[in-house]
């Protein structure tokens, strides 16, 4: 089975963010760079379905700058067959992913998209949902199962209020969620083995897509510093506090 | 030309064995330590990055990476970083994979790689120390004799790694050049062999989760097709100074874990109302560490890159070894200090990474990186 997923450039989950100072965006020297960790476990899956299938396809795509390969080969490395590289030298928004990965489905027609159910650098949670409709696609989110026999898939999702089961037909796209596996590490022939898997580079400009943004970034500031906490020594304290200071009650 | 730059391939090893180090096997060293093992199914999750298998020849089932000293330096200081004595137990199969690899003839390569080359940690490891305090070497006390068509060895040896758990020992001895021999030269000895006797396991200082042990040969017989190279014999100081970049490379991962977690709590930990990072005297002794890790690893990677390029580096991997063995003692050292009281309980992982820095003063390892 085809298997497409798409990954993105993130910061690294333990870097300290800072913000420029004329709030434009977030400051990016010293920053270590990784696939989205959501993306990973999406990666992990599609590689586990073909394990289990004993063949398979499983190609990844990224959009962005040139250095954007180095997750790529990362994924590479962990596993994947190929990887394609829409070069967008523009910051392109969540619509405009959807609509470039729709793009790309249509020309390498996966039977199945895996994708992070977010980004954890802007949590927009909208790739997967958007891409599915531009497809006319099934969609399950934040999977944290995902079970595939003679072209139907049976999903157990994360929902608000518990675990949900749907089943459906291929092909679909599935958003991820963190419980879904753990994913491995590339092994050190892996990544010898990465650079000879091919890469390639697609132009944004050549796929003839409207991508201007809807969503436009007017600003970026840091979340106010929290206040440490302060210990009262009795309830009518906290009952007072809760009244005359946090005016909850 | 000089470069720093490491290419992609080795950015890629270095943050893939950093991320199992610091995920994996730094969560579990203080109970190894506490315990003296290593739990397996760790040893094969490493085993599954390659760090054997990767290296050895396609036809005997490996996957026929290149061997790099440099990417081996990275991996050697990724995994000392998370823990010494997992680095050790880890790599122990290199031990005797390496040098078969290198200077073993063909027959050798397929009966001893052969097994390492499956889905499973397998042991294997190198004896080369001895019990004695003017340990040397390129003068060793065990010795080997040739007798009619085969040989015989002779002798003690100590700190031997996974010895009771390894099917072969590559055994250094002293060599006779009336007997047609190299003053060194190497053995592959089978564990059960006639003659050899394998102690209790040692206690030590540091390095606790790694089982190690005396071996004796008496009178041990092996035929001449165990001579590691054949007619050709070995190239030890080739060996010697592929071990000696290996033994430095964890000594920077050592020092590094220290240094940092030091530099960390300096950070976090205030007196008189700041935190003590902002006093002089904590702030010019983290200075000193960084600068003495930096030191100790580019001293590494200049050996590395010498053995890389085929040449001789005999004198630079030395002058790593013993750079990086006092190095790593000071700044572990320094980061008890700088923990204080803390530094001196075992709340704290600096004074196990201070008993292990220990080691590399006292060890002369043999070719894992």
């Amino acid at each position: 089975m085809k298997i497409l997923v798409p990954i993105k450039r993130v910061p690294d989950p333990a870097t300290t963010i800072r913000v420029l100072p004329d709030g434009s965006g977030i400051a990016t020297d010293n920053i270590k760079w990784v696939i989205n960790p959501f993306d990973e476990i999406a990666l992990e899956e599609a590689l586990r379905i073909k394990e289990r299938q004993g063949a398979g396809d499983v190609v990844l795509v990224s959009i962005g700058q040139q250095s954007w390969q180095e997750q790529l080969r990362t994924g590479l490395a962990m596993g994947a067959d190929r990887a394609i590289l829409v070069k967008a030298e523009q910051p392109v928004d969540t619509f405009a992913v959807a609509r470039i990965l729709a793009k790309i489905v249509a020309d390498e027609k996966p039977e199945l998209v895996i994708i992070g159910k977010q980004a954890i650098d802007d949590d927009s949670n909208q790739v997967g949902q958007i891409l599915a409709e531009l497809l006319g696609w099934p969609q399950a989110t934040f999977a944290s199962k995902i079970e595939i026999a003679d072209g139907r898939c049976t999903v157990i999702r994360e929902a608000d209020g518990g675990l949900e089961t749907v089943a459906f037909t291929l092909p679909a796209v599935i958003t991820t969620d963190l419980r879904l596996n753990e994913p491995r590490y590339a092994s050190l022939p892996g990544i010898m083995k990465a650079r000879k898997k091919p890469l390639k580079e697609i132009a944004v400009d050549t796929l003839g897509l409207d991508l201007h943004p809807r969503v436009k970034i007017k600003a970026m500031k840091a979340p106010q510093k929290r206040q440490a906490g302060r210990k009262l020594s009795s309830v009518q304290e906290l009952v007072q506090a809760l009244h005359t200071e946090a005016k909850v009650i | 030309m000089i470069s720093f730059e490491l290419s992609d391939e080795q950015k890629m090893v270095r943050d893939t064995v950093a991320g199992f180090a610091g995920n994996e096997v730094r969560p579990a060293a203080r109970a190894s330590d506490e315990t003296g093992v290593i739990p397996f199914e760790l040893l094969s999750k490493a085993w599954d990055l390659g760090l054997v298998r990767g290296c050895l020849p396609e036809n005997v089932g490996g996957y026929g990476d290149p061997r790099i000293a440099v990417t081996g330096a990275i991996v050697a200081e990724e995994l000392a970083y998370g823990d010494l004595s997992f680095a050790v137990h880890a790599l122990a199969p290199r031990l005797l994979a390496f040098p078969v690899l290198e200077m073993g003839t063909e027959e050798q390569q397929h009966r001893c790689l052969s097994p390492l080359a499956g889905d499973q940690f397998v042991a294997a490891t190198a004896a080369l120390m001895e019990p004695y305090f003017d340990f040397d070497p390129v003068e060793m006390r065990t010795t080997v004799l040739r007798s009619g068509g085969d040989y015989v060895i002779t002798g003690v040896k100590c700190c031997v790694p996974l010895a009771m758990e390894s099917e072969t020992l590559l055994t250094y001895v002293s060599a006779s050049t009336k007997d047609g021999l190299s003053p060194v030269e190497a053995f592959l000895v089978p564990r059960n062999a006639e003659g050899v006797r394998i102690s209790e396991r040692e206690k030590h200082m540091g390095l606790k989760a790694v089982a190690t042990y005396e071996v004796l040969f008496e009178h041990c017989r092996v035929t001449s097709e165990n001579r590691l190279g054949g007619e050709r014999g070995i190239n030890f100081a080739r060996l010697l100074s592929e071990s000696r970049v290996a033994m430095s490379a964890m000594a920077v991962g050592v020092a590094r874990a220290a240094f940092e977690y030091a530099r960390d709590y300096a950070k976090e930990r205030k007196a008189f109302g700041v935190p003590i990072a902002t006093k002089q005297a904590i702030a010019f002794m983290l200075a000193d560490m960084a600068i003495e890790i930096d030191a100790m690893r580019l001293l590494t990677w200049e050996a590395a890159s010498w053995l890389d390029k085929g040449l001789d580096a005999l004198k630079e991997s030395s002058q790593a070894r013993n750079y990086a063995a006092s190095a790593a003692l000071t700044v572990a050292d320094n980061a008890v200090q700088v923990l204080g009281g803390h530094g001196y309980i075992r709340e704290h992982p600096v004074e196990m990474w201070l008993r292990n820095a220990r080691l590399f003063g006292v060890i002369e390892g043999v070719a894992i990186v």
